[in-house]
């Protein structure tokens, strides 16, 4: 039997989540061996298969028209997907953004902020995705395991992917809920 | 008592009992929030919802009475569907996101009950409505934001405290926690007693100086007793890597429900005094550091090169029973001293020995203040020098009790009674006579003139002693105003008239441990300085601006201290001192309860207590020292305060 594939992404994060992935260390090359790693931002392949992975690794929320796409596609291109760390599961540290709004939020950072002059000014390119009320993952496409933590424990991300490589659906317990 | 079933599982209990309280007897465990063991059950966030048969809803059980025959279910679909739900919307109401909270894992009931039942996201995305922060209280934050208006502060204030400072304003989910209905709290009525802040089941009120410093199980927690004055409530000190970090109430204590007051939360987290860490002397006017060996040389010098019945000998009250008892055998015993005294002028704990003479156990615990339908209180300022019994006052139902208060000064305490006498002033003989008067007989002679003489704003207050004969269980309080050597005789009066009518009678002894001093023979009252060498053993208490000037006039000053201050600058020979969190000690409470102070921190190498530093001086001058003060202070305390 192949291996399963897995792919991951990040949206509104702060990469801590995959920091903490990376953390399992030497357990990486025991995964390897029961998972096929596909795309991840820490990797070269950016972009889950098209003709799909079977579990699909989302950090971060949704803060912006572009997460909002990725996690659409991950979504349609995954079989299980997993809303990993605080900001994927409830919104996390951008959704303090929700409690002044996103004009309030670039003024204070682009325009009020101490080490700004008068030359201050918010990025208008076009180019850019726009900017929406924060959201957990779940708020926009459906997730099937849910793994809190600021940022979850290495060993919480291992059992995780280690039970789902393994046709097991993690558990709910110490180890898996822990928000922070 | 009740019989009813829990999950099938039998179970009895004493009619009253709620369903929570059977459940929890039962062996089961319903998660609450709002519940608190010390409050009134009020069933505010309905997490502890149970399905009763026959009832048509669910029920909350920490407020739902238990019945004969009743058949409980705490697991159910039903209930724990109810729970999930009921958490759901607690977290969709405000900013529940623990990633920036400092209450997380273990140290939040919130958090906790989520991860009971298993939740790991939030099914119903929060509201995202800004609340009122409220940073103007010097000791804590109130964050709206994190509050689930469950109350427990609010009850805290007003059931336990007796301030009722704290309130909720606005409705549903707009509900705000205010004090004195919207004032900032630092300027409210607020009384910093930081009860609220410990029963907070999340992070909306929090401690300023420990927040952010680490969760409850980094922090060593030592259980001990506070001795910031004599009540003695009971307290768990919080270190972490030799720091103390804050102190709670040992709210598993009955006494006084464990509450503290802002003296024993916040005094020894505030003392901001720079420390003593090694012996010091005055050499050309200027205080210079000295080993220990020569610092002892010297203070043993200063001793023999004078006759010994000169030299004078002071010791603070927050000292542990060990080191006063050691100090007077040192001073007292060996070296025969002038004079061996405690720092102050209150001689409450003296009075009362010199009464117990007389009457023998003529004293009551604290605890009679539970039951109290009506209070004397005599030259004491309950609210501001023995908070916590005041709190157990102050929390009475304002219009069903008896309060007559003789104090010096305006009294805070009269504010929550309406049922009040009160005098400014000593009148306390008079308030005798006429209470003396009215337990035989209606109306007395005195009153009626003193009401024609004082008008009609006296005739309320008076009128209350007329109802002296129906009052259930009075207490009388004496505190340090007139509790002096000089009254002795209108205490005798008083303590008569107390044992003819039941009431019973509390002196309010001091400092910490100013009783246990007084039962080793330690004077009170002294006159400072006037002697050609004096040893003043201040630890880490504070000397008041009285004993910094009788000290002035005095000649070699040896003083043992923890801190560098106003008093030590005066000192010839500086000792350093541990603090009380240092070493370990006994303390006789102002009831005669002997409690431990336990050791939460590690000292300085070169801080001693009392005890050290005297057994380096006897062993320079000689002579053993004993230290039996079991034998001495326990005896003596069943003679005066009644079992």
């Amino acid at each position: 039997m192949a291996k399963p594939k897995v792919a991951s992404d990040w949206l509104a994060g702060c990469a801590g989540c995959h920091m903490s992935f990376l953390d399992m260390d030497e357990r990486i090359i025991e995964l390897t061996k029961l998972v096929d790693l596909r795309a991840t931002p820490i990797t070269d392949l950016k972009e889950p298969d098209i003709d799909g992975v079977d579990v699909g690794i989302l950090e971060g929320g949704i803060s912006n028209s572009h997460n909002e796409e990725v996690a659409i596609r991950m979504r349609e291109r995954c079989k299980i997907l997993v809303a990993l760390g605080d900001c994927a599961v409830f919104g996390g540290v951008p959704a303090m953004r929700n409690f002044v709004g996103a004009d309030e939020a670039l003024k204070r950072a682009y325009i009020e902020t101490e080490s700004t002059d008068e030359s201050g000014k918010i990025p208008d390119d076009p180019e850019l995705a726009v900017l929406q009320h924060v959201r957990p993952v779940s708020d926009v496409v459906k997730v099937d395991v849910f793994l809190p933590g600021c940022a979850p424990h290495a060993d919480a991300i291992f059992h995780v992917l280690a039970e789902l490589a393994q046709g097991r659906m993690p558990e709910v317990n110490e180890l898996t809920n822990k928000w922070h | 008592m009740i019989k009813l079933t829990v999950n099938e599982l039998p179970v009895e209990v004493e009619s009253g009992s709620t369903v929570l309280e059977a459940v929890q007897k039962a062996g089961f465990n319903v998660p609450t929030l709002c519940y608190h063991p010390k409050l009134v059950p009020y069933g505010a966030c309905r997490l502890c919802l149970v399905e009763v048969e026959g009832a048509k809803t669910l029920q909350p059980s920490c407020t739902f009475p238990a019945a004969e025959g009743m058949k409980v279910h705490t697991d159910t679909e039903k209930t724990k569907a109810a729970r999930h739900f009921v958490l759901s919307m607690l977290f969709s109401e405000r900013n529940h996101f623990c990633m920036y909270c400092q209450d997380t894992d273990g140290d939040c009931d919130l958090q906790q009950a989520a991860y009971d039942e298993g939740m790991n996201h939030w099914p119903i995305t929060p509201a995202y409505k800004p609340f009122y922060v409220d940073t103007s209280h010097p000791d804590f934050v109130l964050d709206n934001n994190r509050c689930i208006i469950c109350r427990r502060c609010v009850r805290t204030c007003a059931e336990l405290v007796g301030n009722h400072t704290l309130g909720i304003e606005e409705r549903g989910s707009a509900n705000i926690l205010v004090a004195d209905g919207n004032v900032p709290l630092g300027e409210s009525t607020c009384i910093s007693c930081g009860n609220c802040v410990q029963v907070c089941p999340t992070g909306a009120l929090i401690d300023r100086r420990s927040m952010y410093q680490g969760r409850e199980t980094d922090l060593t927690h030592t259980n001990s007793i506070c001795m910031d004055c004599s009540v003695g409530c009971y307290r768990v000190v919080k270190t972490r890597d030799n720091r103390l970090v804050r102190i709670d109430g040992d709210m598993d204590a009955t006494f006084a429900d464990g509450l503290l007051c802002e003296m024993g939360r916040y005094n020894p987290v505030k003392e901001n005094r720079v420390r003593v860490n090694e012996p010091l002397i005055r050499r050309e006017g200027k205080l210079q550091p000295i080993s220990w060996d020569d610092a002892l040389n010297v203070v043993s010098t200063q001793l023999k090169a004078h006759d010994s019945t000169e030299i004078k000998a002071y010791i603070s009250g927050r000292q542990s029973i060990e080191n006063l008892s050691t100090f007077q055998n040192f001073f007292k015993d060996n070296y025969k001293v002038g004079q061996t005294a405690l720092f102050g002028h209150d001689e409450s704990a003296a009075v009362s020995i010199e009464l117990a003479r007389e009457f023998g156990a003529f004293e009551s615990d604290l605890g009679a203040l539970e039951e109290a339908d009506a209070a004397v209180i005599l030259g004491a300022d309950l609210v501001d020098d023995y908070p916590v019994a005041g709190f157990m006052l102050k929390r009475k139902p304002g219009e069903l009790f008896n309060m007559v208060l003789v104090t010096k000064e305006e009294n805070k305490l009269a504010d929550n009674f309406s049922n009040r006498l009160v005098s400014v002033g000593e009148n306390y003989e008079q308030i005798i006579n006429l209470l003396a008067c009215h337990k035989t007989a209606g109306s007395c002679e005195e009153t009626d003139q003193i009401i024609a003489e004082e008008g009609l704003a006296a005739r309320r207050a008076y009128r209350l002693l007329e109802s002296v004969q129906t009052w259930q269980h009075p207490v009388i309080i004496v505190g340090k105003d007139f509790a002096k050597l000089e009254n002795l005789e209108t205490l005798k009066k008083l303590i008569r008239y107390s044992q003819e009518v039941g009431a019973k009678v509390i002196i309010m002894k001091g400092d910490t441990n100013s009783f246990a001093a007084s039962l080793l023979g330690l004077e009170v009252n002294p006159e400072m300085g006037e002697s050609p060498v004096a040893f003043y053993a201040i630890g880490d208490g504070h000397a008041c601006h009285h004993a910094v000037d009788g000290m002035k006039n005095g000649g070699f000053k040896i003083v043992q201290t923890s801190y560098m201050d106003e008093f030590a600058e005066l000192a010839d020979v500086i000792l350093p001192s541990k603090i009380w969190a240092e070493e370990e000690g006994h303390y006789l409470t102002t009831d005669g309860r002997i409690e431990l102070n336990r050791q939460a921190l590690i000292p300085g190498v070169q801080q001693r207590s009392v005890s050290e530093v005297l057994a380096g001086l006897a062993e320079k001058s000689g002579f053993s020292l004993q230290s039996d003060w079991q034998a001495v202070v326990t005896d003596k305390i069943s003679s005066i305060v009644l079992a």
